[in-house]
């Protein structure tokens, strides 16, 4: 695509989203649409991240609150339930773990390179708030 | 919701303006966004007057400025709608952004332009600065020359852009107060007709299909921007001169009026010969007769189409002529005129052995009358003689004052 | 060619007048142009309004005209703007006043020697429009100088150019039609 000729795009500044023709989108899950090449979902920011957000279901509520805030639709639900995070679309901004109301949180974020299942096993434990 | 039909004379008596609400009320135009401008306020008032008179089936916005007019019709044209709307001069100048957008977008949007100075100083009366304007906007630009025209050029303009292989933007200019309010016999189409050869607007990557969902106006940068700008110019120098021409073939066929990318009078043995645009084409074919009477061999170049600027057919019609002039009705703003240049460019590389001389006038609505005709004539009758531009080339005519010439 | 030019204030219906008398003889095969000067188009500000008519399509768009006809529906522009200006020998002025021709002529010397016909426009328009719109009257009285057109064809041309108006008010113009074409002189 990075080196498609001036004669080989549909004319207009225009992009089509899906290939061919969709019906029904809004009951079709992400993973199962037929996204071009050129829709941003085709396209990994994962390299973007220098920190990663890990998700400890331990603890999570299912309150959504990281699902509304994040800037990249990269937290997947599930029939309300959140069952874990986009890693080829999220940027690792961290505003998941800041929404994020548990005590200890569900969502904290740690080095790209980190092991994901230790992080969990050493999960901090329930602060207790000073009076 | 079904609507009225009109019935019409073959013969209305007509100005430009009204000529073209006709032609955008048979045209059937679904969306007319727009903020009025003396002198083209007529065009949209005519149209929105059709509208609440149930004699059209669209929308009209009513909106905050021309640059906002603008908008609503790509937003509308990207919908999926037949869309035009009117401006002239100042709204044409806060318009000029959104015409880059439409034309980029590849949006079939007609524009009628009553032209007309800029100020400052302000002046509401006609000469081609806001044409000039906006001549390299990526926009396919007729020109009328009369109220017939402006009525005419409508149907062409909706044709030509709405062609799939198109899909760019048209301007129809036509001269504010000179042509646009001033009333002439114009010869009508009845209402199926007109429609007819228009047809239904066949939309094409319109938001509304739901079916095909699709993003406008993509941001690209470096790596897409040049391609696509190329491509759009491709179209235009390509494929838009041929349809342009085929639309006309079509129209003469319906209405027996023949329009051509450049109008040729009396220039099959003609000696000297004035290029202009507007009603001027029409006041010089006039004294052109008038100086053949007197044994000058004249002629005249009518520019109908701008954009895509008929280079090659220019430099083909004024390959035997002796002495050419130039009529740019435009300040120049330190160069010589757009129509010397472009005329210039185009016989550089020809064998010709014409001698080219360029002519400002007419600016805020000043009259060319037939007397300056015939002096400019009788001065390029002598260049012709000559073999040499024997004035500098670029003359001011009619201005008081000093004479004043440059280059 | 048939040139005519209009005197008139912005708002007293020249345009109108000649975009109509344009359409009238447009009915009978000729070609026609009418246009006007607006200049800053303020209600009341001294205005002119042009036509020609024509055997074939009228080519000429320069605004200079040496007119046949003047025609003069303010009676104070005689005064205040130049109705003779660009005139020619034979031009034949059609001028609304209180005055009679004699009268005009000695109170505005520069229209002494000139073929002038008058009438008031303006009181005829009053009497049966009720209002001072002096210009379908100015079409009655040049129906008679000028001997063009029959004047029922005239009329009937006239009705269907103001059909849009209230039956009452077409009338009245028929009315000061005929009492323009009757009072000119």
């Amino acid at each position: 695509m990075a080196n498609t000729g001036w004669d080989e795009f549909e004319i207009g500044a225009m992009l089509r989203t899906f290939e061919g023709e969709i019906s029904d989108i809004a009951t079709t899950l992400q993973e199962d649409r037929k996204y071009t090449q050129n829709s941003s979902f085709s396209a990994s920011v994962a390299d973007w991240r220098i920190e990663k957000p890990v998700f400890n279901k331990d603890y999570c509520i299912d309150c959504q609150f990281c699902w509304i805030y994040c800037p990249d639709i990269s937290i997947i639900s599930r029939d309300k339930k959140m069952i874990g995070i986009d890693m080829d679309h999220c940027k690792g901004c961290g505003i998941c773990v800041e929404v994020c109301p548990t005590n200890p949180k569900s969502l904290l974020m740690f080095p790209e390179v980190a092991d994901e299942e230790r992080e969990i096993e050493n999960w901090p434990a329930k602060e207790k708030k000073e009076k | 919701m079904a609507f009225d039909k009109m019935e019409l004379r073959d013969t209305e008596v007509w100005d430009g303006n009204l000529a073209a609400a006709h032609a955008l009320r048979q045209c059937q135009v679904d969306v007319v966004s727009a903020y009025p401008i003396t002198p083209s306020t007529p065009i949209v008032e005519g149209y929105a007057k059709f509208k609440s008179d149930n004699y059209v089936e669209g929308e009209f916005i009513m909106v905050e400025s021309e640059h906002a007019a603008m908008s609503g019709c790509i937003g509308a044209a990207a919908a999926g709608g037949r869309v035009a709307t009117a401006t002239s001069s100042q709204g044409l100048a806060l318009m000029a952004e959104t015409l880059y957008q439409a034309s980029g977008m590849r949006l079939p949007i007609i524009l009628n332009i009553v032209n007309r100075a800029l100020a400052a100083p302000l002046n509401v009366n006609g000469d081609h600065s806001d044409m000039y304007l906006v001549r390299d906007s990526g926009w396919i630009q007729f020109d009328a020359f009369s109220p017939q025209e402006a009525y005419d050029l409508n149907f062409i303009a909706f044709k030509v852009a709405e062609d799939h292989e198109v899909r760019t933007p048209a301007v129809i200019n036509q001269d504010g107060f000179m042509t646009s309010h001033t009333a002439q016999g114009v010869k009508t189409m009845d209402d199926d007709t007109a429609f007819n050869f228009v047809g239904e607007f066949k939309p094409m990557n319109d938001m509304l299909d739901f079916e095909h969902p699709v993003t406008h106006g993509v941001q690209t940068e470096e790596d897409w921007h040049f391609e696509h700008k190329a491509r759009q110019h491709n179209d235009m120098m390509t494929i838009v001169p041929q349809k342009i021409d085929a639309v006309f073939e079509e129209f003469a066929k319906l209405t027996g009026r023949k329009y051509n990318q450049i109008e040729k009078y009396d220039m099959d043995d003609a000696d000297v010969a004035v290029v202009c645009m507007g009603t001027s084409v029409e006041t010089a074919r006039e004294v052109a007769k008038e100086m053949r009477e007197k044994g000058i061999k004249a002629g005249v170049v009518g520019i109908r189409v701008f954009r895509p600027f008929p280079f090659m057919a220019i430099a083909e019609a004024l390959k035997d002529v002796k002495a050419v002039a130039a009529l740019d009705r435009s300040a120049p703003g330190g160069t010589a005129g757009a129509l010397f240049n472009e005329i210039a460019g185009s016989l550089f590389n020809s064998d010709s052995k014409i001698v080219l001389s360029g002519y400002i006038y007419g600016l805020g609505g000043r009259d060319l009358t037939k007397r300056h005709l015939v002096d400019l004539y009788t001065e390029l009758q002598a260049n012709a003689d000559a073999g040499k531009v024997l004035t500098q080339q670029q003359q001011f005519i009619g201005v008081r004052g000093p004479k004043l010439a440059y280059l | 060619m048939l040139e005519i030019r209009w005197h008139s204030r912005a708002g007293q219906g020249a345009v109108t007048g000649a975009k109509g008398l344009a359409d009238v003889i447009s009915t009978t095969g000729k070609h026609v142009q009418a246009f006007a000067f607006y200049g800053s188009a303020k209600r009341g500000a001294a205005m002119t309004a042009y036509n020609r008519v024509d055997d074939a399509v009228i080519m000429n768009h320069e605004k200079y005209m040496e007119p046949d006809y003047v025609f003069v529906i303010d009676p104070a522009l005689v005064y205040t703007s130049d109705v003779t200006i660009n005139d020619k020998q034979n031009t034949v002025y059609i001028i609304t006043t209180h005055m009679s021709t004699e009268e005009l002529i000695a109170s505005q010397p520069k229209l002494e020697g000139k073929r002038v016909y008058t009438l008031d426009c303006i009181k005829i328009a009053q009497e049966t429009i009720g209002r001072a719109i002096p210009n379908t009257p100015m079409l009655g009285a040049f129906m008679k100088v000028s001997g063009m057109y029959d004047m029922e064809f005239f009329k009937e041309s006239m009705k269907r150019i103001l059909a849009k108006l209230p039956q009452k008010i077409i009338d009245a113009n028929m009315l000061a039609i005929q009492r323009a074409y009757d009072e000119v002189k």
